[in-house]
């Protein structure tokens, strides 16, 4: 028993070289890149909180979230009412739109959590849409499709590097935080939810009620992400809450692989910047996307951060025998 | 009292699974229910574990009345099941496995920052090394042999620390050496943790070599209740069921 013990913690030493890496990258990646570049960095950051957040739906737990935006969305939307129509101090909104995330969060997910499978997709893809609707149709209230422009963030937030940091400090602190519950007792339950639901049922877990607490958990992290995102881009529009921009997260975590906890990670990070780069010289993204995706899902079922983690696993085993 | 059923009924449609079983389960006892095919058993279990609600009839745990509390509830006051076909989690490690019944019974899923691994590990090890599976700990689920995979359902639900073991045809598949191994474990929990056992079991010889009490359905009826002895000497039991193989 110490024996397994001491081997997990060696290779926890060893699998860590790259975390420390890619944040000595990431601290140092404002020094080298365009603000063009910068600006699809902080995109791609903002991007994987959301993408992070689905995947604790749709990795851990196994239920297929098809109206995450609308969670991104509504985080956005609250700090820009706030901020343009009563002033509101930007830290504060920013906790208001996580509020208002959570409690749509936690209505929402009251009727979709009694679903699983392809139904408590649809029904998430629904209440998405609802949302949508409601924000582009109210024009009184939200500014319908001409969205809300003119969200500020205080002074020293305003270059693009402060901005930049400000963003990195909060992916990283959400990431940790996914990362703890993942790996709690909690995460724990919800992983076996996704292997077995009537099992854990069986040894008295009210199912119901832990995919209601994941789904506000997700919920709260998306529209953090929503609500810090607003003020670098300076406006919010409907086009944030729709079905088309839930994709995304759902597409990042198969490219990466939804199995491994910085899949989706990878895989946003691939699409935004593949996207800012394929837009150069075509309008047709959304063919060379779908070919990428098809490519994946072809040959590599567990997405490409899968993929590279059964390669290094295959090694060791390889070591190991000789 | 410890559990009873009364009158219990389930209709499915026209058909009545169940018809009004009144019966009482003795603390402490390994209690048979047998019955030819499609005479109620598993059906009249998951009444008792809260899979199926009943149409009409009471079930009472602890003079409690449970009829109608969900099935998580039910485990939370003691009574844990196994299912006919093996319910495992085929891509989590045996020791998760173990683990997740302990951390549900102990009341500790709702702590979102320990980490899980930290839990209750004598109590993981204790377990899996009285059910033979300490050395495969660390292997997955589904990539265990079938009698294993038996064995730690049986170790899981033993996590969750019942009062009431509940096991559906708890040898189904298994060799006649596998069978003997899985009922002496059963019997030595039922021994050494003071667990009352309530199976549905197919294999004549495996339920008269165990069970204190045995309880016979047919059709849906309760037809006899007693020790071995009285029911193997009810003649309605030698009629419907038992007839020329006992």
């Amino acid at each position: 028993m110490q024996k397994v013990e001491l081997e997990a913690n060696s290779s926890g030493v060893k699998k860590s070289w790259w975390l420390i890496l890619l944040l000595i990258a990431s601290l140092i990646a404002p020094l080298f890149l365009t603000e063009f570049y910068l600006t699809v960095l902080c995109e791609a950051l903002v991007m994987s909180m959301l993408a992070l957040s689905f995947n604790l739906l749709f990795g851990y737990m196994g239920q297929l979230s098809f109206g995450q935006a609308a969670f991104y969305g509504l985080g956005g939307y609250a700090v820009a009412m706030l901020m343009t129509k009563v002033h509101f101090n930007f830290w504060l909104s920013i906790v208001a739109g996580v509020l208002v995330a959570s409690i749509i969060g936690l209505i929402v997910g009251f009727f979709c959590v009694r679903l699983r499978g392809i139904y408590f997709a649809v029904l998430t893809l629904a209440f998405g849409q609802l949302i949508f609707f409601i924000v582009f149709k109210w024009h009184n209230f939200t500014g319908g499709d001409d969205g809300i422009q003119g969200i500020f963030p205080p002074e020293f937030l305003k270059s693009p590097t402060n901005y930049y940091y400000f963003l990195l400090i909060i992916f990283l602190l959400s990431a940790w935080v996914l990362w703890k519950i993942i790996h709690s007792p909690f995460g724990q339950t919800i992983v076996s939810m996704r292997e077995n639901s009537e099992r854990t049922e069986f040894l008295g877990i009210n199912i119901a009620k832990y995919q209601l607490i994941t789904f506000v958990i997700a919920a709260a992290i998306a529209g953090l992400a929503g609500a810090i995102w607003v003020p670098f881009y300076r406006s919010v529009a409907p086009s944030y809450l729709t079905w088309i921009k839930s994709g995304e997260p759902v597409m990042a975590a198969i490219l990466g692989g939804p199995g491994l906890f910085f899949g989706p990670v990878l895989g946003m990070f691939i699409m935004t910047f593949f996207h800012s780069w394929v837009l150069g010289f075509t309008i047709y993204w959304p063919v060379v996307m779908g070919a990428l995706i098809l490519v994946v899902i072809f040959f590599l079922p567990g997405g490409i951060l899968g993929f590279i983690q059964e390669k290094i696993n295959q090694r060791k085993e390889i070591r190991n025998r000789e | 009292m410890f559990l009873q059923t009364q009158g219990i009924t389930k209709e499915f449609g026209k058909l009545r699974a169940v018809n009004e079983v009144s019966l009482e389960i003795v603390k402490g006892d390994i209690h048979a229910i047998i019955g030819p095919n499609g005479a109620g058993k598993s059906t009249y279990f998951n009444l008792i574990t809260g899979y199926h609600r009943a149409t009409s009839g009471k079930v009472l745990f602890r003079d409690k009345e449970i009829t109608n509390l969900p099935a998580y509830s039910r485990c939370n006051l003691g009574i844990t099941r196994s299912f006919q076909i093996t319910s495992i989690y085929p891509k989590l490690t045996v020791y998760e496995s173990v683990l997740m019944g302990l951390l549900s019974h102990r009341k500790v899923t709702l702590n979102f920052f320990s980490s899980a691994k930290k839990f209750f590990r004598e109590e993981v090890w204790r377990t899996l090394e009285d059910v033979g599976l300490a050395d495969q700990a660390n292997t997955l689920g589904d990539s265990i042999s079938h009698g294993d995979k038996k064995r730690l359902e049986l170790a899981i639900t033993l996590g969750t620390e019942p009062e009431l073991l509940c096991l559906d045809e708890p040898t189904c598949g298994m060799s006649p050496e596998e069978t003997d191994v899985a009922m002496s474990l059963i019997k030595k929990f039922s021994e050494e943790r003071g667990l009352t056992i309530l199976f549905t079991e197919h294999d004549m010889s495996v339920v008269f070599g165990i069970a204190k009490r045995i309880s016979v359905l047919h059709q849906g009826t309760l037809i006899a209740d007693g020790t071995p002895k009285e029911v193997r000497a009810s003649e309605e039991v030698q009629k419907v069921y038992l007839g020329g193989s006992a």
